[in-house]
């Protein structure tokens, strides 16, 4: 009992993790239909500028420094590579662009802050606590209820804020906002701002239990991906549904079943979702109409 | 027809005389270093790439070699095959190197030393651990890879030997990465530990970039594992330090040489402390010679710890290695090196131990299983784990004769 405790608890954490950067998928497919596949990379972005900053200001200073960044880099992306593939109603020139970004946001890390893995001083003790015999590093706390939190905010300011609003009219339906007077642009520009955002926050919740480094962000990133799928690209609850089903999948595997076989569950989870139900556990089916 | 081949002909003495000539003039010896100098494995390939640096410098101090000074030709292949492989052919065909030394990874060695042997150019690999590396081209006529690392084949017995007799350890669990490296370490363990007639509690894989390790902990820890061994790289072995810390659960961990990364040692901290390793060197002063060789290194590079001793020793051995091959020779044409390198009439006085004969016409190891000792981390470095291994006599350790 104590095991499959522990498990779920380390499931949690790890799922929280993919969740929150499934969510930043989520945010950008909403408005524009299109996606941010160098979402790790900001995230490894987010976790390198905030070892760099918090060296000077302390971890607790650094953070909304690092929102800011992210918040840059996400206008950046949609500035440099969405926005003219959106214009001219590409199908694939937002993926190419999107990947390309992320491999120059990652040599330029590389070249930044060399090609080894760093520690991340953590902020918090590294001795864990003892719940009921289940042991839990005060930093996976942390990160459960940060990423719960970034995600409630963001929600929060969508539905109750008017610019939140605009954000939401422009997913219902991107032409009837520009109608109404939105400048859907400006709005689309926004939810990259706000996905690298939750990419970055995530990147410096995680960097203190692994390490940091240029290709910290490719796993993650391609995991999230994974579970923004499961869950549905147009649920938010969907991808924390999702990130938890997938982290839990994992650890539970890696004891019950065998550790080489630790990311096959997740896989094959996924493919029933794509066969069984494409738009996801919790998205709604969409119709395109031509 | 006749004309052409006169033209030829004559072309062919003019660039004849011409290389004559160049060579001798006192023109460098190139030698190549080939190694991973960024990303994960750089710590090794830096500390290489100083060590036969060191050695370089001393060399051509002391009047260089044939009257030639050494050049090294330094290549960073990042650790990956594919530019292993054009480092290979860029130094044999650009560059014209007479021999080349370094390797860290012993998937890139594999996949560039081919071009070396069929250019009859003698290779030292210097830190690469995989048991095939020398034997790869054993069957051919003559084999031109060398090694002065200690080879899975050593280190896994040595650690099964460390952890079942000596420590008396009777639940091994094993950890192994899902590379090469790991998988093939984790081969060599099983059957050592077969030898012993004990059979692993837990075998567990980790993949690179893993992060969270409390599935295959917790495996083991259930199984009721005593010790654990260890077959993968620093970030990870970090990773199951500190997940082992989070799990309250404190068994010892014996390892492959690995264990003494600094990317180990900085990331587990405190939870790393105990942890074992075979090591050829140690950076402790306990002969004049070593002594000297950390405090020049110490001195050339202004850092106070060796981010990698073993790499940065066999590093520099296998350049003196090569200069007493090449002066036996006469020459440096790779089959009069080879056979030099086969036959090594000078003792060489290396820092991991002392040469006499290291290679023989079928046995391309300089280290046998005797020469290296076992290394523990301890307060952020590593120290001999039983100080009788070192002391006295025993400080330098020389080759078995087979």
């Amino acid at each position: 009992m104590q095991i499959l405790a522990q498990l779920i608890v380390s499931g949690i954490s790890v799922g929280m993790i993919y969740g929150v950067i499934a969510f930043g998928y989520q945010l950008t497919f909403a408005t524009s239909k299109t996606l941010n596949f160098g979402q790790g990379e900001a995230l490894m972005l987010g976790a390198l500028v905030g070892l760099t900053v918090q060296h000077f200001i302390g971890y607790w200073a650094m953070l909304p420094v690092v929102l800011l960044f992210g918040m840059f880099q996400g206008a950046v992306v949609e500035r440099l590579g969405v926005r003219r593939a959106v214009a001219i109603k590409s199908e694939a020139g937002w993926i190419m662009a999107t990947i390309a970004l992320g491999i120059i946001f990652k040599n330029v890390a590389e070249n930044i802050w060399g090609r080894d893995a760093l520690k991340f001083p953590s902020p918090l003790p590294e001795t864990p606590i003892d719940i009921g015999g289940v042991r839990v590093l005060p930093m996976e706390v942390v990160i459960v209820i940060g990423a719960i939190v970034l995600m409630l905010a963001v929600e929060l300011f969508n539905r109750r804020s008017i610019f939140g609003k605009a954000v939401v009219a422009t997913a219902a339906d991107r032409d009837a906002a520009g109608l109404m007077g939105i400048n859907t642009g400006l709005v689309i520009t926004f939810s990259y701002a706000l996905s690298s955002m939750t990419a970055s926050f995530a990147g410096v919740l995680v960097a203190p239990v692994t390490l940091t480094g240029a290709t910290m962000g490719a796993v993650l990133g391609l995991k999230a991906f994974a579970v923004a799928i499961i869950g549905g690209l147009s649920s938010g609850l969907g991808v924390v549904v999702g990130g938890l089903i997938l982290g839990i999948t994992e650890t539970m595997t890696g004891y019950y079943i065998s550790s080489g076989y630790k990311d096959v569950p997740g896989l094959v989870l996924l493919l029933l979702v794509l066969s069984i139900k494409p738009s996801g556990l919790f998205g709604r089916a969409t119709i395109k109409k031509v | 027809m006749r004309q052409t081949r006169r033209h030829l002909l004559a072309a062919v003495a003019i660039s004849a005389t011409f290389a004559a000539w160049s060579a001798q003039a006192a023109d460098p010896i190139k030698i190549g270093v080939s190694g991973p100098f960024t990303g994960g494995s750089s710590s090794m390939g830096v500390s290489m790439r100083d060590g036969v640096k060191l050695a370089i410098d001393e060399i051509n101090k002391n009047g260089g070699v044939l009257g030639r000074p050494l050049e090294g030709v330094y290549r960073d292949e990042e650790a990956r095959n594919e530019v292993g492989v054009q480092v290979a052919q860029e130094l044999i065909n650009k560059e014209k190197v007479v021999a080349d030394v370094g390797f860290i990874n012993t998937g890139v060695a594999l996949a560039s030393q081919r071009f070396y042997q069929e250019a009859e150019i003698p290779v030292i690999n210097n830190v690469a651990t995989g048991t095939v590396i020398s034997t790869q081209f054993a069957k051919e006529r003559s084999n031109y890879i060398f090694r002065t690392a200690a080879s899975d084949a050593i280190q896994a017995p040595m650690i099964v030997d460390e952890a079942v007799t000596r420590r008396g350890f009777k639940k091994p669990a094993i950890l192994a990465d899902s590379t090469n490296y790991g998988q093939l370490g984790r081969a060599d363990l099983e059957t050592a530990l077969t030898a012993k007639g004990i059979k692993p509690v837990a075998t567990e894989k980790f993949n690179i970039g893993d992060t969270d390790m409390t599935s295959q902990l917790l495996r083991a820890k259930e199984a009721g594992a005593d010790v654990i061994l260890t077959y993968g790289i620093g970030p990870e072995l970090a990773q199951i330090a500190n997940g082992m810390a989070k799990l309250g659960w404190k068994v010892p961990i014996v390892g492959s040489w690995t264990l003494s990364m600094s990317s180990f040692i900085d990331t587990a901290g405190p939870n790393g402390d105990g942890a074992v390793m075979p090591q050829t060197f140690i950076q402790m002063g306990n002969t004049p010679k070593r002594a000297a060789f950390i405090k020049a290194y110490q001195d050339a590079y202004k850092i106070d710890r060796m981010p990698s001793p073993v790499s940065a020793a066999q590093g520099y051995d296998s350049i003196y290695l090569l200069a007493a091959a090449i002066k036996q020779a006469g020459s440096t044409d790779g089959r009069k090196m080879r056979a030099a390198l086969e036959d090594l009439n000078e003792k060489v006085d290396g820092v991991v131990t002392v040469y006499d004969h290291p290679f023989s016409k079928t046995d391309h190891e300089a280290i046998s299983a005797n020469i290296p000792v076992f290394g523990e981390v301890r307060g952020g470095k590593v120290q001999p784990a039983h100080a009788d291994d070192v002391a006295g006599d025993k400080a330098v350790r020389v080759k078995s004769k087979s």
